[in-house]
């Protein structure tokens, strides 16, 4: 059984799996640069989601993957993967921490732990299931 | 920053991407002008240009929140906009779960995606869409009061809401066209940072 490394709300159920190094983006800068740099198809995209709506460009220029560690599939950032059919994971959390996101309630440690523990690995999207989708090493 | 700038770097700001005509078209300017304003915001470090497109640097937003609060001060002591603005968070709900029932349908307790086969569960969602459109004309009026531009909105809506009728569906939430979706996510965005307040979610 492959190693889960994450899971969290499915946006679309898709049988495309995106494979690539997850790379955490924390501002409009770091997009930018990810485009300019022609790598953008090597990665699947980790934000912290709700705030991050300068996450667009990226996916209308060809983002294979995302994951956020905030907001609902009913969000502008859900509503856009569906319709750029990009593979998305929502909410985001460790398969082996404690912590979990709570609206209006999440220390930035939270936040921290899965960027630090996320970004670089090779990992692998799996969005078959109807309601979890999973980040799975690769 | 000038108004004319802040409504330039607003626009780029509100799209994430766009060139020169695209943001000509928003906000009744001519190519040209918005042209020579992206070329002056890049030299002040607030603009990009990457493959002929402009995108905000991290240092828009903030210069656009500081403009926002002093071009934006009477708005945002307005009681009227303050009524108005206190219930667009339930409506912007509704809108969002309208959205996602125009993408996915409920089967059996499984969201699976709309193929748009069944016209009427189309035309039941497309009626709610509508109706939540109408419910922005007074918070779209009371902002253009102060601000002319804020009327664009009207005029977006309108337009893409009369393509929807006559069959053009794309127009309901395609990222790439000037869809319902597009136009209302521009507006909240805009609403948040005219009243300098922070996304929620």
């Amino acid at each position: 059984m492959a190693d889960v490394l994450a899971e969290g709300y499915n946006v679309f159920d898709t049988q495309k799996s995106p494979e690539g190094t997850i790379k955490y983006l924390s501002s409009p800068a770091d997009v930018i640069s990810l485009i300019q740099s022609g790598k953008l198809a090597e990665h699947i995209l980790l934000v912290r989601g709700g705030t991050t709506t300068f996450l667009a460009p990226a996916l209308s220029m060809g983002a294979i993957g995302v994951i956020t560690m905030s907001g609902a599939p009913e969000s502008h950032l859900g509503i856009l993967s569906r319709e750029f059919q990009t593979p998305c994971v929502m909410t985001a959390h460790l398969t082996n921490s404690d912590s979990r996101y709570v609206v209006g309630n999440t220390d930035e440690t939270h936040f921290e732990e899965i960027a630090r523990e996320l970004d670089g690995k090779r990992v692998r999207l799996d969005c078959t299931d109807n309601d979890t989708g999973r980040v799975v090493a690769a | 920053m000038d108004k004319p700038d802040y409504d330039v770097l607003n626009v780029l700001a509100l799209k994430k991407m766009a060139d020169a005509p695209t943001i000509a078209a928003v906000i009744a300017a001519s190519p040209a002008d918005v042209e020579k304003r992206l070329e002056s915001l890049a030299g002040a470090g607030l603009v990009v240009v990457a493959g002929g497109s402009a995108l905000p640097t991290n240092e828009a937003e903030p210069a656009l929140a500081a403009t926002a609060a002093e071009v934006y001060a009477p708005v945002r002591a307005d009681p009227e906009v303050e009524a108005l603005d206190g219930r667009f968070e339930t409506t912007n709900t509704q809108f969002l779960t309208a959205m996602s029932s125009w993408q996915q349908v409920d089967v059996g307790g499984r969201k699976v995606t709309n193929d748009h086969g069944d016209a009427e569960y189309d035309e039941k969602v497309i009626t709610r869409i509508e109706r939540l459109v109408g419910r922005l004309e007074g918070l779209v009026a009371a902002l253009a009061a102060h601000d002319a531009r804020f009327s664009t909105y009207s005029t977006r809506f309108e337009a893409a809401l009369a393509g929807i009728d006559s069959g053009d569906h794309d127009l309901v939430s395609s990222p790439m066209r000037d869809s319902v979706h597009t136009i209302w996510f521009e507006f909240h965005e805009d609403l948040l940072r005219t009243l300098g307040r922070e996304r929620t979610e």
